[in-house]
């Protein structure tokens, strides 16, 4: 890693320059000469494995610091929803590790315990899970869900260095949990057409006999001392 | 204009009392008919990884709901004219119920082809003609305003239903979902139930000397084959497009369609490109949605006035120059104000056109000619809805520049629209000719294309003699058209 700065208005001769990882000083304290009206510290580093990961300084004098993070590739996409599936169902659950970042050498699969990450070997038991990973992407299938197979899982995308995780949520439910507001809507339905169609025979009744009333009103009208009587019987 | 001879006038529609609780059943229906094929693409993402296919494999589902809501026009047509609208809206969501819970249990795309896509959108079509049919047969006058309303069902159930296919998906999964919306759709056939039949006045003697009749000249194998010609015909009434005015609103709403639907498919993508944030650019299409839910109703209420009443399809035309207009505005500008006031004024002129599109071919047709006008015009109008979106998108691919994908849908768009100004003048022009030869007297004229439905309609044509439209050049122009369809024998 390479740090370059060109100074502040004292342009002192020689400036001390060191590097610090993770707020902590590394190898010894140079001298930085001034060349061409900026300092140049180069610092070279050994990437050993997951130690060798983390937050490099340059810093110049007391004025002047510069930062590096060195991390394995993060995943970017990772569904933060849990996945909803049921008891009896599979489920897919997916990784990816987009574009242009570097692909993995390999991918691994978690399931929390607690607190603790419990590998998944597809191999020990194909019948309930199966793991397909082919470069950037890698896919989770499990079978015959069960509740216990409800909670978090990690997908590890494996480089030399480290391992980047991403996390996943799974939940299990039973059909019955859809079934309820599905049969509640459904006796809404048929309750509502059923008191539509009730309510329009009954208004339709309602005017067929108002038509019969005027009718035979009409014959009242015209028909003297029997319509009298008639009148008397309906009252 | 239905050409409506006499003796097959049904009775004044009602205009008003029962006829609102109608319109809410068609809110309803139309609500869900258009609604369902946006909303469902929530789910899309979840059934990609699920089935493990690509995202063009799963669109189709979309494109098929969207075709057989459309190509099963004639069929509901049919069965509307045969059967009224209330049990047609009732199979409708009984249909699309199947659909559904039959959809959540499926295991293979294909499975998800044929339920949702086939049977469906077959669902929806009945839904959607049925509809539009029971409107035309309870308002007259306050038509326009009837169909601004329940067109306005579709923006609103979209609204609705997409925050609400969030919440489904998240908690039960996308097969959970699929059952609970199944539920949701069966509320159609709460809407169909509200859909009372209207009564025609009872002739029965003019039915049964039809019957005489029929039974009289018919041998048995002719009378089979007359038979299937007739049905063929009920099913698809080419005798339509010898209507002068029909064939022109055809061309005009084929145009409109073909640029309608990219701009939308495209916009997020559009201000995306524009270095516009995702949220901020999924909101132009919410704002969109919200202005069409005011600007179907509020164009109804328009159109329902006396001074654009009986020149509708001007209001029609006026409504696709704008839209037209603005698709080409936007090729202009950048920037995420510019695009929102384009968006507000896009969801205006979207709004405008389907609170008319229907309303339009009601007041060309008729009641009695509607069904199967709506069906004939669905099934065509599906070849440019879908064929829009995907040009659309390979003018983009080649040319590398969305603006032209605003170019090309404005310019169709607007072509349309003055298209259908000019043609409407013409249409007017021969109207007026007809009746006031109609009514020095002459010979039945069998193309007259009144809608005599309803005495008041010619008081208010009656009105609109004057004016710059019947200026002496105007004049001069008309008369050379009418020459010119007379010489090539078009007789129009």
């Amino acid at each position: 890693m390479e740090c370059t700065w060109t100074g502040n208005q004292n342009k002192l001769p020689n400036i001390t320059g060191y590097w610090k990882k993770d707020g902590n000083e590394i190898d010894s304290r140079l001298t930085v000469p001034l060349e061409n009206e900026q300092y140049n510290l180069k610092g070279v580093f050994d990437i050993v494995g997951e130690e060798s990961l983390g937050n490099y300084s340059c810093v110049f004098g007391s004025e002047a610091k510069i930062e590096f993070v060195l991390a394995a590739p993060q995943m970017g996409e990772v569904r933060d929803k849990p996945i909803v599936s049921y008891a009896g169902d599979s489920v897919v659950i997916a990784c990816k590790m987009e574009e242009p970042k570097p692909k993995p050498s390999t991918w691994h699969w978690y399931k929390a315990n607690g607190t603790d990450k419990a590998l998944i070997d597809a191999a020990a038991e194909p019948h309930r899970y199966q793991i397909h990973s082919e470069g950037g992407k890698s896919t989770l299938t499990v079978r015959n869900l069960t509740q216990a197979d409800a909670g978090f899982y990690y997908c590890g995308a494996v480089y030399l260095i480290s391992t980047s995780l991403g996390r996943l949520e799974v939940r299990v439910i039973t059909f019955l949990e859809p079934l309820k507001p599905f049969i509640a809507i459904v006796v809404e339905v048929l309750v509502l057409v059923a008191v539509i169609l009730l309510y329009e025979r009954k208004s339709k009744k309602k005017s067929i006999t108002g038509s019969q009333k005027t009718k035979k009103e009409k014959r009242e009208n015209s028909g003297g001392e029997e319509s009298s009587s008639v009148r008397q019987r309906k009252v | 204009m239905a050409p409506a001879p006499e003796a097959e006038l049904v009775v004044r529609p009602l205009d008003g009392g029962w006829g609102w609780v109608v319109v809410l059943g068609a809110f309803i229906s139309i609500g869900f008919s258009y609604a369902l094929p946006k909303a469902i693409t929530v789910f899309f993402h979840e059934i990609q990884e699920e089935f493990t296919i690509s995202y063009s494999d799963i669109a189709w589902i979309s494109s098929i709901m969207l075709a057989a809501m459309y190509a099963g026009g004639p069929v509901s047509s049919l069965l509307v004219t045969t059967y009224g609208s209330r049990p047609v809206v009732i199979l409708g969501g009984v249909m699309c119920w199947v659909s559904m819970v039959t959809a959540s249990f499926g295991n293979s795309i294909i499975h998800l082809y044929i339920c949702i896509g086939v049977i469906g959108g077959f669902g929806l079509s009945f839904n959607l003609n049925a509809s539009l049919t029971i409107i035309s047969k309870y308002f007259l006058a306050k038509r326009p305003l009837a169909n601004g309303i329940a067109m306005a069902g579709s923006p609103v159930f979209l609204c609705l239903l997409a925050p609400l296919n969030q919440y489904l998906l998240s908690n039960f999964g996308w097969r959970g979902s699929f059952l609970i919306l199944g539920a949701m759709l069966l509320n159609c056939c709460v809407a169909g139930s509200l859909m009372r039949p209207v009564t025609p006045p009872r002739n029965p003697s003019k039915a049964v000397s039809q019957k005489k009749l029929e039974e009289q000249t018919d041998v048995y194998g002719t009378s089979l084959k007359r038979n299937c010609m007739k049905n063929f015909r009920k099913f698809l009434d080419f005798s339509l497009f010898k209507d002068r005015g029909f064939v022109i609103y055809l061309i005009g709403s084929l145009m409109f369609f073909f640029g309608a639907y990219a701009p939308i498919v495209f916009l997020t993508a559009y201000a995306v490109k524009q270095g516009i944030e995702e949220y901020s650019a999924a909101y132009l299409l919410s704002i969109m949605g919200f202005v069409d839910m005011f600007a179907r109703p509020g164009t109804g209420l328009l159109a329902n006035t006396k001074w654009i009443r009986p020149r509708v399809q001007y209001f029609l035309s006026f409504a696709m120059v704008f839209t037209g207009s603005c698709h080409l505005m936007c090729s202009l500008g950048t920037g995420y104000v510019f695009l929102v006031v384009y968006t507000v004024l896009f969801g205006i002129g979207f709004g405008m056109m389907f609170g008319l599109i229907f309303e339009c071919l009601m007041d060309l047709m008729g009641s009695q000619r509607f069904p199967s006008a709506v069906g004939l015009v669905t099934i065509i109008e599906c070849c440019p809805m879908l064929l829009g979106p995907p040009a659309a998108g390979a003018l983009v691919d080649i040319t590398g520049d969305y603006k032209y994908l605003f170019i090309m849908c404005g310019s169709v768009i607007l072509t349309g629209g003055v298209f259908l100004f000019v043609m409407n003048m013409y249409n007017y022009h021969m109207l007026d000719k007809e009746r006031a030869m109609k009514e020095m007297g002459q010979n039945h004229e069998p193309k007259d294309n009144h809608d005599q439905e309803n005495g008041t309609m010619m008081q208010l044509k009656e009105g609109q003699e004057s004016g710059i439209l019947h200026s002496p050049t105007v004049r001069r122009c008309l008369q050379s058209i009418e020459n010119a369809f007379y010489i090539s024998g078009l007789k129009w």
